[in-house]
Order: C-alpha cells, then structure tokens, then sequence
C-alpha cells in the first residue's frame, strides 16, 4: 500500500458551508453546480480521517478520486534510481 | 424558551416490518447519521402493552476497551431482569476474559423468564475487533425468545452469515428509514406545523426524506411566520440539509440557549453543572431539560435525567461552528471543562479535553497519575488510545508518559518493554519537579514490586516496599486516593513474592492490611486478589486454616463474577493442592481443571508453574509416574522463566528427581542431582530424592545416610510433608535391610505427622502400601487415617472432607473423642479400655454418648458419620 500523500478529490452533494468546511482545514475547496468538490494533499490516515468527518456529518458522498497516482512502475530492472 | 415539539410519529410500515424482523434472532439496522435509526427502535420497544423486557446500550463514543462495552451490555440485560439478583454488579478487571463475559451475558439471557430484546446502538463507535468478535459468538449463540437490535452507521465486520443463511437475519438500511411523502406530512401535522400539501411535498424533496433533516426543519418551522417562505426558501438554497437546517434552527433560539448548545457542544455528555460552568449561567438544567422533551436532539442518558448528550451529527455540527464562531474561547472551555472531570473523578474525558487543547504536560500528568486506578476499572485499551493521542514531538523519555508506558505493558504481560519504560522513567524522575518526585517514585516503585511479581524476582522486593513503611500522606483527598490505589497494588504484590519466598509471616501481614485497604477504597478486584493469595500464605498454620481462607476468597470472587478469573487462581490451585495432599483426588481435579480455566487468559510462569505442579502430584499420588513427570519436567521448564527460587522450587526439584528414580532413570536422576549446587543439595526435599535414588540403585543404607539430616531437623524443609516422605523412605530402607520393627517405626512417625492434616499424599507417592500393609493395626494410633490412605494406595479417591460444610452437631468431649479415634479400628472395647487406662464401663458410656451425639445406632454409622464431620483426626481436638 502507497503510504505517500498523494492529491485527491472529493466531491460531495451540495454546498458546503462555512461550519461544515470548517471541518476540512487541510482541503480546498470549490463549489461546482451543486456540488461541492474538496481537493487536498492526503496520506491514508488524513484520507479516513476526512471521509469519517464527512459520515459523522452526514454529508452526501459523491465521488472520491486520487489524482496523482505515485504507483512506481512494477516493472523489472526499474528500480535504478532515476 | 424551547423549540415546540416534533413528536415521534407512528411509522406504521416500518414498525411492521421491525416486527417481521424480532421473528428471527438479529435485526441490524445499518443507516447513515440522522437517518432515525434510534428513533424507530424506541419508537418499537415503547409502544405500549409489548410482552418483552428492554436491554438496551448505547456504545460509548470511541469505545475501545471491550470490557467496558460488555460490563454496559450485562448490566442492561440484569437490569432488564425481573429476578433480583443477589451477586455484586459486575466489576472491572485489568484482565478481562471475553469468552467468559459472553458466557455469561448467555447465561443471563437464558435466565430471563419471557421475551427480551437487547438493542445495541451506535454499535459504529465499537474501536474494539475483540469486542465484535465476542459480539458475533454472542449472537449466534443468542438462546430462544431473545431478539437482538443492532443499529449502526456503517456495515460492520460481524460474520453472521451462518445467521443469514439460516434466515435469522434481517436487514433495514436507509431507503427503508426514509420519510414517505405521507409521513412527512404526519411528521408536520404532529407538530403543529400548517404547511400546504405542495409545502410539504418540497420540504420532503428537498430532505429526500431524510430524517434528522425532517425533524431539524420541523423544529424552525414551528412557529415560524412564514412556513411556505422558510420551505421556499430553503428549497432554492443548494446549501447542505443539515448545516442549512441547523443554522437556521440555531438563529431561531434565545441567546441563551444558543450560548448553551454551542458552547457545551465539546462535551460528550452534559449536565446542569457544566452548562453553568461553561456559559457562566445559571439554572440551565432546566433547559437542558426542555430540550428533551421537545425532542430537539437532545436525550437523558440516566432515568434521573442529569446527564445528556446531543445527538452525535448534532454534537459534530454545533462544535465546528463554536471553533468557528467563538474560536477565542474554544481552549478555555477545553481547560474548564477537564478541571471539572477532574475534580469529579472522570478522568478519561479530563485527559480527553487537555489533550485537545494540546496541554500536553497536564494530559501526560494526570495519565500517569490515574494509570493505576484506569487499568483497575477496565480501561486498559483507552490508555492505550490516550497515549497514541500524544504527538510525536512529544519527548519520548517523558518519566510521566514513560511510567504511563510502564503500567500498561505489565498489565499486558509485556515485561521486557514495562523494565525498559520502567528504567526511562526512573532515569528522569530526578529531573521531575520537586513536588512530582515523592509520587513519581512511589509509581515507579508500584510498577517495580509489580513487575517483580510477574516475574517471580523476589530480591530486592522488599526495598521497593519501603515506602510502605510511611503513612499515605498528600495534600488533598485526591492525593490520599491515588496513594492508597497504589498503596494496596504494591502490599498485593508484596504478599504475593513474599509468599513465594517463603516469608509467609510477612506475606500474610501484608495480604491482610492489603485486602482491609482494598475493602476500605472500594477495590474488591484487590481484595479478592489478596484474599485469593492469603490461602497459600495460611499454610504457615495448617492446611484447614489454608483452605477455610480459599473457600473464603473463592465465595466472594464469586460474587463478582470472577469464579473463572486470573485473579482467583491462587486460591483455586492452593485449594486442589490441599485436596490433593488429603487424598481427595477426584475434587482436587476438578479445582485443577477450573483454575485452568482461571488461567487461559493470563498465564504468568509463576501461577502456571503451580498448577502444573499440583496437576503432577495428582498423576504421583495416583501412581501415573509418566504423566508425572511430564508435569513436574514443565513445572521446572517454567522455573527458568522466574528470576527466583519459588517457595516450592526444591519440592519441585525433589520430586522430579524421585519420579525420575522410579522410572528407572535412576543414572539421569542422579546426574542431575550431581550437578545441583551444595547449598541446594542439602536442602529436605533434595536430600529425599537422593533417598529414593539410593533405593532404586539397591542402596538402602545410602538411603538412611541421605535421610539423616532431614529426619535429625538439621537440613531445612518446606513443611511436614517432607518429613513425613523422610520417615517414609527410612521405612522403606529398614525395610528393605529387614529391620522391620525400626520400619514399622518409622511409618507410625509419619502417620503421626500426618494425622493433624491428614496428608495422605506422601503415602500415596511414595510406594507404601507394603509398609502400611506390613503395619500391625494394634501396633498404630492412627487406624483411622491407615484405613483412608489403603483406600487411596488401591486407587480410590477419599470424599472431600469439608464441603457442603457439616450441619452443626453436639462437641463431643474430649474423652468421647479418643474414645471414638478407636472406633475405626478392630480394638474391641475391653483393648480399646486397657488401651486408654479406664474401664470397660467408662468406654461404654462414651460409646454410648457419641452414637447419640452423632446419632449413629452403630459403630459402623458413627465411624462414617465421624468422617463426614472430621472428627477422626487428631487436629480436630484443637
């Protein structure tokens, strides 16, 4: 498992507001149509973290997507440094 | 003033369909926050003329210790019982045994004469795989007429297929919970609310049904001026339901009850007190109160209504918009709040709120302070949580946080990394401020007579207990408090090494004043810890004195619940030893079996090394040499583990050495004793397996040299027993140099010695039954105890001699009862007359007082009579 941070999106039904955005200071956020789209730089735990915020605020989840996929090539004799 | 009241309404399908569902065994009701999940099962167990009992838990926020979790659960369904229940409520322990609690909670459950539901919420906030793990054993194995309700927030790893297939399970998740279009509309008339048919169908639209959004809008809506602009409104914002709804519900409250949710929203629960403190008001339980009952998402937690909380998703919204909108004040109420459990004992939620303000010294402080007294209530997992909760800048060599550390790791079981803690601690207590030291040391100290006990080091025990010698001094009532918890920790610990070092004197001193100040501090997880230990210590007055004090402690663990718990252990496997060295072999197994049961748990090596000792002396007394040896040899194995010598280490040594000996591996045998160091070898025990050795080699004479200083009182032995073996031994070696008078001799000197407490167990293990056989029934005093321990050599087990204890009879005198020591025997009266120096009619007279005492109409039924209530051995005349 990938333990580096890595950028997501995450997009929630309506509009955040103030008090509930409160809740994500580590995420930027960005209203689209009638959504609410929160991007920030995660690792694991930070990413469970936010989606718990999100359950305990019962808030509607849309989509949760990583952006920048570290994933280092799993071919062979990649591993010289670069 | 309070917000009007949106009342629960009758969700008749749904009820229905809850119905349909308690036909099988387990409900699950698994629902986004605020989808009405609690609401609909108080709605179905409260409807009126159900023939079922409630028992119902909440689940702690953030519940980590499955302990705590269990003791809620048993104490709901007791509760819930309509039969008054004489034991204790359950207790925590630091060393929990799930298995065990599930059996119980089972136990009680099948106790209940009619229907039970037990309904389990927020089954989310469960941190504890252990804990759902029981739970899911729990609930496949519910007994008939019981229903279980879980409702939680998210799917939850309970493996209940089996339930499922068997169509046991039943299932409502959120598209169930939703309102109808016809149930917002009742929701609203129930309220108050007049909205048109058009009004409503919006709001439902605009809710999707959702109930905690229904109900936060009913609340604006009640009294609100204009109820088709609010919905109008709020339909056109793309705002989220429930922070929309919430802002506006908030606007619409008197400052005063603003002031009030916001500012005691950080609190997990809420009572009129706090709000006070917090808002710098007063009377606000009233409110409080007024809330409830206007359903307005805050509930009582207890049936006096002095503790609430606010409904979770409520609690989470009202918190952020305090940091928000009051962010100045935020840590003031943290401090606030913490003083206030601290002063009131609460110190979890204390630490919780020092913590989130990130006074970490104050947090680390206090941690370290109540470590003891937490891991005592069963909070050993929430330590563990508590000290994650500390950033890692935080330094690591903290003495307070290193001691914190050190207590939880020897309650775990992990001795290597509690010493290393242990030594970090000590090394920057020095470095402590003036007035932590005292009580940094005694801590430390506490820890160290612990992990002393654990690991059966027995020197140096007694310099960490200096600080036993001062009175428990300190500056408040709560400095009293903490000291005594340690105060009674550290005399347990104490009792217990010294008792395995042989100082049973002080062992018993210290046992006792622990188990008073256990008792005195409300501590009965102590008491019956020191209680349970005192049975072994007795053994310095007699074996009955030994086992009154195990039945004692046994009784009152008991009442507690602990029958099966480490803690009891001691008194379990002290008891079947006692039974064991009586010959009562077949009860003596059964305590063996239970203390292993005591022990599954919590195995430390040096209880585990005492059962297994007591299990092999079972196996030797029932002439099972093999099976013997297999225990004495893991008995040495687990010796190894212990930094000591155990009491009972050189019995250990000596019997293994003889089983050895009698298996024919005499040469092996005398190996080991070759290589024992002199000061060990001259000890009883050692000297008579070297008897036995010499015996086996066809040694007889080597075997009176070996037995010379044990029998003349010069080398040291544990007990009696070992003197009773000696004479045995020197029996066997006249015996077997054809000396049979001096044979006989000698077993009439070990049937004396063994006649006050009856230990039959030497005979039984040291191949006798030729001397005993060989012994002339005119030539014994002790015919009574013969007879029982031929009945053990020919492989029966005696009756245990004391339990249900003997209904009271009329004493007999002194005179009657030597008298009636001869009735056993085959001595007529007129030599049962010479025998005494009385005559013949004097014997009749007694006889004739003890059948009547007795009331036994013969010698047969008087003798058997006598047996039951022991009076047949000599120690009874005392």
């Amino acid at each position: 498992m990938d333990q580096a941070p890595a950028l997501y999106t995450i997009r929630i039904n309506g509009h955040l507001g103030a008090t509930a955005l409160s809740a994500f200071p580590a995420m930027v956020s960005q209203l689209q149509g009638a959504e609410t789209v929160l991007t920030g730089r995660l690792d694991r735990s930070a990413l469970y973290g936010v989606l718990a915020e999100i359950e305990a605020l019962g808030l509607d989840l849309v989509e949760v997507r990583q952006l920048t996929p570290q994933r280092k090539s799993p071919e062979p004799g990649d591993s010289r440094p670069p | 003033m309070a917000p009007a009241a949106p009342r629960l309404i009758d969700r008749g399908d749904l009820l229905a369909a809850l119905d349909r569902a308690a036909a099988g065994k387990v409900t699950i009701i698994s629902a986004p926050a605020g989808s009405g999940k609690t609401s609909l099962m108080r709605a179905w167990a409260d409807r009126p003329g159900q023939p079922h009992r409630l028992a119902a838990v909440q689940v702690q926020r953030d519940q980590h210790d499955a302990q705590l979790f269990w003791l809620a659960l048993i104490n709901a369904v007791r509760h819930a019982s309509s039969v008054a229940s004489r034991a204790e409520p359950p207790a925590a322990t630091p060393d929990f045994n799930g298995q065990a609690m599930v059996d119980r909670v089972l136990l009680e459950l099948a106790d209940h004469r009619g229907r039970v539901i037990l309904v389990i919420d927020d089954l989310h906030e469960l941190n504890s795989p252990e804990a759902l793990a029981q739970l899911t054993r729990l609930l496949t194995n519910l007994p008939p007429r019981v229903h279980a309700i879980l409702a939680t927030r998210r799917d939850l790893q309970l493996r209940l297929h089996q339930l499922r297939l068997a169509g046991e399970l039943a299932e409502i998740r959120a598209a169930d919970l939703r309102f109808t279009e016809r149930e917002t509309r009742e929701l609203l008339d129930a309220s108050g609310i007049a909205l048109s048919e058009a009004g409503a169908a919006l709001l439902h639209q605009r809710t999707e049904g959702w109930a905690a959004g229904l109900r936060l809008a009913a609340i604006s809506l009640a009294g609100h001026p204009d109820p088709e602009r609010f919905v109008a409104e709020f339909s056109g914002s793309n705002r989220t339901v429930a922070e929309y709804l919430m802002a506006e519900m908030l606007e619409r409250q008197p400052d005063d009850v603003q002031q009030l949710l916001l500012r005691t929203s950080l609190l997990d629960r809420v009572n009129g007190e706090l709000a006070d403190l917090l808002t710098g008001r007063s009377g606000l339980e009233r409110i409080l109160l007024e809330l409830e009952d206007a359903n307005a998402f805050v509930v009582s937690l207890d049936p006096e209504r002095t503790w609430f909380r606010y409904h979770h998703l409520f609690g989470d919204l009202l918190r952020l918009e305090l940091r928000r909108t009051q962010p100045e004040e935020v840590r003031a109420l943290h401090r606030r709040a913490a003083d206030w459990f601290t002063e009131h004992g609460q110190i979890v939620d204390a630490i919780r709120h020092r913590q989130t303000v990130g006074d970490w010294p104050g947090a680390a402080r206090l941690l370290a302070d109540h470590a003891f007294s937490l891991t005592l209530d069963g909070h050993l997992q929430t330590i563990q949580a508590l000290l994650r909760a500390f950033p890692p800048g935080v330094p690591a060599d903290d003495p307070e946080l290193a001691l914190v550390r050190a207590t939880s790791d020897v309650f775990q079981g992990r001795l290597d990394e509690a010493a290393a803690h242990l030594a970090v601690a000590e090394l920057h207590a020095e470095t402590a401020p003036a007035d932590r030291q005292r009580r940094l040391r005694v801590a430390i100290a506490s820890v160290k007579l612990s992990l002393a006990r654990r690991r059966g080091h027995l020197a140096g025990v007694a310099e960490q207990a200096r600080f036993l010698a001062s009175p428990v001094t300190g500056q408040s009532d709560e400095d009293i408090a903490l000291g005594s918890v340690l105060r009674a920790v550290a005399l347990y610990n104490l009792g217990i090494v010294e008792s395995w070092a042989l100082g049973l004197e002080d062992a018993e001193r210290h046992l006792q004043e622990g188990a008073v100040l256990a008792r005195e501090i409300g501590r009965p997880y102590l008491e019956v810890g020191c209680l349970a230990q005192l049975g072994f210590a007795a053994r310095i007055h007699s074996f009955a004195t030994s086992r009154r004090r195990c039945y004692k402690a046994i009784a009152l663990a008991g009442r507690y619940g602990w029958d099966t718990h480490p803690i009891i252990a001691p008194a379990l496997v002290t008891l079947a030893a006692n039974m064991i060295w009586a010959g009562e072999f077949d009860e003596g197994e059964r305590w063996l079996q239970r203390t292993a049961r005591a022990l599954q748990t919590d195995a430390s090596p040096g209880i585990s090394q005492l059962l297994h000792m007591a299990t092999g002396m079972l196996h030797a007394g029932r002439g099972r040499h093999r099976e013997a040896l297999e225990e004495f040899s893991t008995a040495e194995r687990l010796q190894t583990q212990l930094a000591g010598w155990h009491t009972l280490a050189s019995q250990l040594a000596g019997w293994t050495l003889a089983t050895q000996a009698r298996l024919g591996m005499s040469g092996e045998a005398g190996a080991c004793l070759a290589a024992l160091a002199d000061e060990r070898a001259n000890l009883g025990e050692i000297r008579n397996a070297a008897a036995l050795i010499c015996l086996a080699e066809g040694n007889p004479a080597g075997a009176l040299g070996a037995l010379h200083d044990v029998l003349d009182g010069t080398a040291p032995v544990i007990g009696d027993g070992t003197i009773i073996e000696a004479h045995l031994l020197s029996a066997l070696a006249h015996h077997k140099l054809g000396d049979h008078r001096a044979a006989n001799q000698a077993t009439e000197r070990a049937l004396a010695l063994a006649e006050p407490d009856r230990l039959v167990l030497p005979f039984a293990m040291k191949g006798s039954r030729e001397l005993l056989e060989a012994l002339p029934r005119h030539e014994t005093a002790h015919a009574a105890l013969l007879t029982d321990i031929l009945d053990v050599v020919h492989g029966s087990s005696l009756m245990a001699r004391d339990q249900p204890p003997p209904p009271p009879t009329e004493d007999l005198s002194p005179s009657e009862l030597r008298v009636l020591r001869y009735l056993p025997t085959n001595f007529s009266r007129p030599e049962i007359a010479r025998e005494l120096s009385v005559s013949v009619n004097t014997v009749n007279t007694h006889i004739r007082n003890i059948y009547a005492k007795l009331q036994a109409s013969d010698r047969s039924a008087a003798v058997e009579r006598a047996r039951e209530l022991r009076l047949l051995s000599a120690g009874a005349t005392r």
